[in-house]
């Protein structure tokens, strides 16, 4: 009797647990795949700036704010100053650009949400991609297109892509097929010291 | 062996002996041959207990991580949270963070400048050039900062003295800054207190003290900036009761004394060493701890130099102490220190009354003075050896005009009187520069000044002191009794960055700016100024001390531009006006602010008189004793104590001995038996009365009857870092010494109670470990070195020196590899030019963010220093010579680590370097098993958390951290990078700029630090490139080449200028 249980332990019960168990596992990962790596993210934001009006309604280079790209590792928030420059005629009368005069009168520090994020251990370079000739929109998206109210809440910009390591290796290894309009482009560093250091 | 035969052992090999168990067979004459028959091979060796082959250290050898790492932590000082405790806290903790957190996925927030800083790039570093005050030397400095933080610090390459390099101190001083133990408020009897307030009844103080005709004395350093100086005339004015008195723990001022004796002025010219070509150093350490290190070293080394081809300097080093410019002199004599001023006699009486050199040897008042002194005999009861005094004798003949004596900060006026003669005899005068005087604002008070105060100070004629960031209750020789005296007057003031012993005892405590946050002009030489200027805005509510003085002058309202003001006003006023620039003065005060020095038209005031015969023969004479000498040292470390909070610098090691966090009594092996002592035991110490304890350390190839001890240690009032760290040895200093202050020759020691524990870094990280390779393995050419000569006949002399199998092996190099990248980093080091003086180290640490471990953990093996300097000892214990080799991570093509890390943590890159992902390491630590070079380091603890509990996390030491380079967890592996960080950046620019990438733009740090040029690094594909050069020369070798991992690193041979071939017949 005792050994008819154990055996049906063996070949029935313990791998019914084990399927479930890695059907489950595999499921999970497989739907919450996305928002684990962040894509579709899009918080709300302490100011409702729109993307979309800026980068392109109004076609505003990206790099008229994001002024670090072409020069350093970090792109770069605009500083408040590089807001008012407009804003200090423009739209006065707007409650969100008071808002902004606000923060910037006061010297109060403007916390924006941060949607994109790589680990703190891996240094990625802004500036050697696009210095390549690689569009922003190729990883951030069409940012020119970006802005969602919903709720009454404003979300400017969201995430589109993936940035594991493994989407950061996929287009090292096939610079070319993804990228066929720059055909000087080298295929990128596999190497750890690339970006970990 | 049971355990107590095995600690007989090692004392007894500390001691410098054999051990007892070993010398059962034979007699001790026998023994004695065999030891010297053992030590005349050309071997290698790092501490006694490895010269005398001890079975304890044979083992230690095989076992990489000491026998200490295996230890289990001792459960009464671990955390006394039970399990189920800690998992209910957990639990808890998670609970709230679940409750307090509105997406999971939240990210943070990015905030940007309200008003960004034109000249800031996010990401990229800005250079800003200032001065290093933390000794009388003031050197330039360029600092870099990131998002408006300095994080790093080198020489300003404009600076006409120090040109580009600054030394440990400098290097660590940025962590001064950041030092979570700066004052932050003013304190007033212990309790903070207001700016306003303190000023406000401070100068109340002043006022009366002045009107009642009772002193205000201002104890300050050296005086070294000319707009201070106007300040405090300016402050004797209102206050005319004042009195200035300064001093410095370690100064030139028996040299510049002796100058004025001399020749008539006080100003010294600068001394052009790249000129010279035999240099006799006498107890003189000018390419490690003396005065003008930084140019010293760089123009010495000009001439050691393989690839300019400069005909090699020979160097000859008489001394008591152990220094490093002995290690690396080419001939060392070992002469105690108080017979210095003797051997200078013998050398004079050769010169001038036998080689009648000069006009001095028809004055019979001056050679009567060393008549009687004969250099024979002199070197037969020192016991020098007569070889290397011949050689010296002619070298100095047949160079006259060439070669120059150096005598060491630490030498009496006589000495220096003397050795000035001698110079003079020699045609020495030309080496010194027409162009260019070492000037002095203020001399320093005079014992009997600093006694004059204190006495005055207790009998309550005194009515203030005002401490400018000096610590006298510390410095200063007990005798003067300061910190008594220092009770009896009503106001005392101490203006200071961090607690001392000083400001316990003072009502007003000022918390002063940094070097960082200053405004400053600096005059130490002529035809130049060297400017400071603050790369950061005060992080606490500290003042400069500058500018508390002119508050204090004019009562006016405090503004933090009180001093900058006053200092741009002089400019313009004074200095400006006097250099007739074409430029308006804003635009002047704006480039020489940029540059960081003001070059000008200067000509040194005139050039003294003759040599004064009268100083020379009225002086009066050294005597050599048969009592002990005691020797008191500046260190690469803490300096005179202002230092000791800094704890990078408590951690490196002594350039010479390797020991950390302490000081000690080095002892010669004799001396050491005659009193009975091993290393760690305590030895008393008594000079005239002043007595104090240290630990003994034995240390090979000192003089006998001398001991050297580092000052700067023992400070009772330093914060958690520095206080308790060594044995104060300023309380044997004598308030007026017969010689010097730092040389003593009338010293008792004797054999103290107890002992303890020094830890030395030496023999730690021993790179060989196999039992069967014992004896041969210091052969295996780690250190490869010959003579200059055999090098000028065959340059490839030392190509043959191994005996192993080199051929190459037959898997394709890296550069043959798919996805070569077209150029490969290499760095090479060059032996010759390499003193051991450590700045790479410190460089390193502020680099790469390396943190403090602490003494307990080095004596576990657990340092974490990336760059270690190897020193290798040669000869017998009496008269060693030593070997300095800087050791870091070779980058080998097959590296040994890449092959065992079971989760590929440690890999290749495509352009030869062996990189490290931290993210992936699990902390297996085979591949520091498997490494041939022993370079690779090991995250036991989160050091930063475990180290005094946890004061490396704390406010604003954060602030200090690199933002390029990952700060290093616990559980991880690391070692050096080849300064990853700078190659991306150089990476980076090569793409902006759409150009490839050019190797000799990327220094690392230790090659930026180097003072004496030795660390080249770049791309060696590239042909024409520096690194290039060095990779195939023909001294360059590769350590354990043989093994055929291919390392990255090439050594350059070292060359001894000396006589004597080094390699008679074939070795093996």
């Amino acid at each position: 009797m005792k050994k008819f249980l154990l055996d049906y332990g063996i070949k029935v019960r313990i791998p019914i647990i084990l399927f479930a168990a890695a059907a489950s596992f595999a499921l999970t990962y497989y739907i919450t795949y996305a928002e684990r790596t962040g894509i579709g993210y899009q918080p709300e934001q302490p100011i409702a700036f729109s993307h979309k009006l800026h980068a392109g309604d109004m076609q505003i280079d990206c790099q008229y704010c994001h002024v670090g790209v072409e020069k350093s590792r970090v792109a770069s928030v605009p500083a408040l100053n590089v807001c008012m420059g407009c804003h200090s005629l423009a739209r006065v009368d707007k409650p969100e650009i008071q808002k902004l005069t606000q923060y910037y009168n006061e010297n109060k520090p403007l916390p924006w949400k941060r949607v994109h994020r790589v680990p703190d251990f891996a240094y990625f370079n802004h500036s050697v991609h696009v210095n390549k000739n690689i569009s922003c929109q190729s990883c951030h998206g069409e940012v020119q297109n970006m802005d969602t109210v919903a709720n009454n809440k404003f979300k400017s910009i969201g995430q589109v892509n993936s940035f594991t390591m493994g989407a950061c290796l996929d287009c090292h290894r096939t610079a070319h097929e993804k990228f066929p309009t720059l055909p000087n482009l080298n295929k990128g560093p596999e190497n750890c010291s690339a970006c970990h250091r | 062996m049971d355990k107590n035969t095995e600690n007989v052992n090692e004392n007894e090999m500390s001691m410098g002996r054999k051990p007892s168990n070993m010398q059962d067979n034979m007699s001790e004459k026998d023994e004695f041959a065999k030891t010297v028959k053992e030590t005349e091979d050309k071997t290698y060796w790092r501490s006694f207990r490895e010269l005398y082959k001890d079975p304890a250290f044979n083992a230690e050898l095989k076992n990489e991580f000491g026998k200490e790492s295996a230890t289990t932590p001792d459960l009464a000082k671990l955390s006394t949270v039970s399990r189920r405790k800690f998992l209910a806290l957990l639990s808890a903790s998670a609970a709230v963070a679940a409750t307090g957190c509105n997406s999971y996925q939240d990210r943070g927030v990015i905030v940007p400048y309200n008003q960004k800083p034109e000249e800031i790039t996010l990401g990229l570093p800005n250079y800003y050039a200032s001065t290093c005050t933390g000794c009388t030397s003031v050197c330039g400095i360029l600092v870099k900062t990131r998002e408006g933080r300095p994080i790093k610090v080198d020489g300003n390459p404009d600076h006409p003295v120090n040109k580009g390099k600054i030394c440990t101190k400098g290097q660590a001083s940025i962590m001064n800054l950041y030092n979570p133990e700066r004052l932050k408020e003013p304190m007033f009897n212990k309790g903070q207190t207001a700016w306003n307030e303190a000023n406000k009844n401070i100068v109340a103080s002043l006022g009366s003290a002045a009107a009642s005709g009772k002193e205000i004395a201002i104890v300050t350093h050296r005086i070294l900036s000319p707009t201070l100086k106007k300040i405090i005339d300016e402050f004797k004015v209102v206050y005319p009761t004042t009195k200035i008195y300064s001093y410095e723990v370690f100064s030139d001022s028996a040299r510049r004394s002796a100058w004025q004796k001399s020749y008539g002025k006080r100003n010294m010219p600068a001394l052009q060493l790249d000129k010279a070509k035999i240099i006799l150093a006498l107890e003189s350490d000018f390419l490690g701890n003396d005065s003008n290190q930084l140019e010293y070293t760089r123009l010495f080394m000009q001439n050691r130099d393989v690839i300019n081809g400069n005909e090699f300097n020979r160097l000859y080093a008489v001394e008591g102490a152990v220094t490093i410019t002995g290690m690396n002199a080419d001939y060392r004599l070992r002469l105690k220190s108080d017979a210095v001023e003797e051997f200078v006699m013998c050398l004079l009486n050769e010169f001038v009354n036998k080689k009648k050199l000069s006009g001095f040897a028809a004055d019979g008042k001056v050679n009567q003075v060393f008549a009687s002194n004969n250099i024979d005999q002199f070197a037969a009861k020192y016991n020098l050896d007569a070889k290397a005094i011949k050689n010296l004798i002619e070298d100095l003949a047949k160079n006259q005009g060439s070669a120059i004596v150096m005598a060491g900060d630490k030498l009496p006026e006589s000495t220096h009187i003397a050795v000035n003669l001698l110079n003079d005899v020699l045609g020495s005068n030309k080496l010194y520069s027409q162009d260019a005087d070492n000037i002095e604002l203020m001399p320093l008070s005079t014992p009997a000044e600093m006694e004059s105060l204190t006495e005055n100070m207790s009998v309550g004629k005194v009515a203030a002191v005002i401490h400018f960031d000096t610590n006298p209750v510390y410095n200063l020789s007990p005798e003067f009794g300061y910190a008594a005296a220092l009770a009896k007057v009503p106001v005392s003031v101490t203006l200071t960055e961090m607690v001392s012993e000083t400001s316990e005892l003072s009502n007003y405590v000022l918390p002063v700016n940094s070097q960082y946050e200053s405004w400053g002009d600096f005059k130490t030489r002529t035809g130049f100024y060297s400017l400071q200027q603050p790369i950061i805005a005060p992080l606490f509510n500290t003042r400069q001390k500058e500018a508390v003085l002119l508050n204090w002058k004019d009562t006016k309202e405090y503004n933090e531009n009180l001093y900058k003001d006053y200092l741009t006003e002089n400019w313009e006023k004074n200095v400006y006006a006097s250099m007739g620039a074409a430029v308006p003065f804003k635009k002047f005060w704006n480039s020489v602010l940029h540059d960081g020095v003001a070059l000008f038209n200067e000509k040194p005031e005139a050039a003294g008189t003759a040599f004064n015969a009268d100083a020379f023969a009225g002086s009066a004479r050294m005597k050599p004793s048969n009592d002990f000498a005691i020797l008191l040292q500046n260190n690469n470390g803490v300096g005179d104590g202002r230092f000791a909070s800094n704890g990078w610098l408590q951690e490196l090691p002594n350039a010479v001995t390797k020991i950390v966090w302490d000081n000690y009594a080095a002892i010669s092996v004799h001396s050491a038996s005659e009193l009975g002592v091993n290393s760690n035991d305590m030895v008393d110490i008594s000079i005239g009365g002043r007595k104090q304890s240290f630990p003994a350390y034995i240390q090979p190839g000192l003089a006998d009857k001398v001991i050297e001890i580092s000052l700067g240690y023992g400070r009772t009032a330093a914060g958690v870092v520095g206080t308790g760290v060594g044995v104060n040895a300023n309380v044997l200093i004598a308030k007026s010494p017969a010689l010097t202050e730092r040389l003593y020759n009338n010293a008792q020691v004797t054999r103290g109670s107890g002992t303890y524990e020094l830890i030395s870094t030496q023999e730690h990280f021993p790179i060989d470990s196999d039992p069967l390779l014992k004896d041969i393995q210091f052969r295996r050419g780690i250190i490869r070195q010959g003579t200059y000569d055999e090098y000028k006949k065959n340059p490839k002399f030392l190509k043959h020196e191994s005996h192993l199998n080199m051929e190459p092996i037959n898997t394709p190099p890296v550069y043959d590899r798919e996805g070569f990248t077209g150029y490969k980093w290499g760095m090479s080091v060059d032996l010759n030019k390499c003193t051991g003086c450590a700045a790479c180290i410190t460089a390193c640490n502020v680099e790469n963010n390396i943190p403090i471990v602490g003494k307990d953990q080095v004596k576990d093996n657990r340092e974490m220093m990336w760059l270690r300097i190897d020193r290798y000892y040669y000869g017998t214990p009496d008269a060693p010579a030593a070997n300095f080799q800087p050791m870091l991570c070779q980058h080998c093509d097959y590296a040994p680590c890449e092959n065992v890390c079971p989760v590929a943590a440690t890999t290749h890159s495509d352009d030869g370097l062996n990189s490290m992902a931290y993210n992936r390491c699990v902390g297996t630590r085979y591949c520091s098993n498997n490494c041939p070079y022993k370079v690779r380091r090991f995250n036991y603890f989160d050091w930063r958390d475990r180290f005094h509990d946890g004061v490396q996390y704390a406010e604003p030491l954060d602030l200090m951290a690199n933002p390029e380079v990952t700060v290093r967890s616990r559980g991880v592996m690391e070692k050096c990078t080849f300064c990853l960080q700078r190659i991306m950046k150089e990476r980076q620019d090569a793409i902006q700029e759409n150009r490839g990438v050019i190797g000799s733009n990327v220094k690392t740090a230790c090659q930026e630090a180097c003072p004496a040029y030795a660390i080249e690094f770049g791309n060696y594909m590239d042909k024409e490139s520096e690194i290039a050069k060095y990779r195939e020369h023909p001294l360059g070798y590769g350590v354990l080449e043989e093994i055929k991992v291919l390392p990255n690193v090439t050594y350059i041979a070292k060359l001894r200028n000396v006589n004597e071939p080094m390699h008679k017949t074939e070795e093996h």
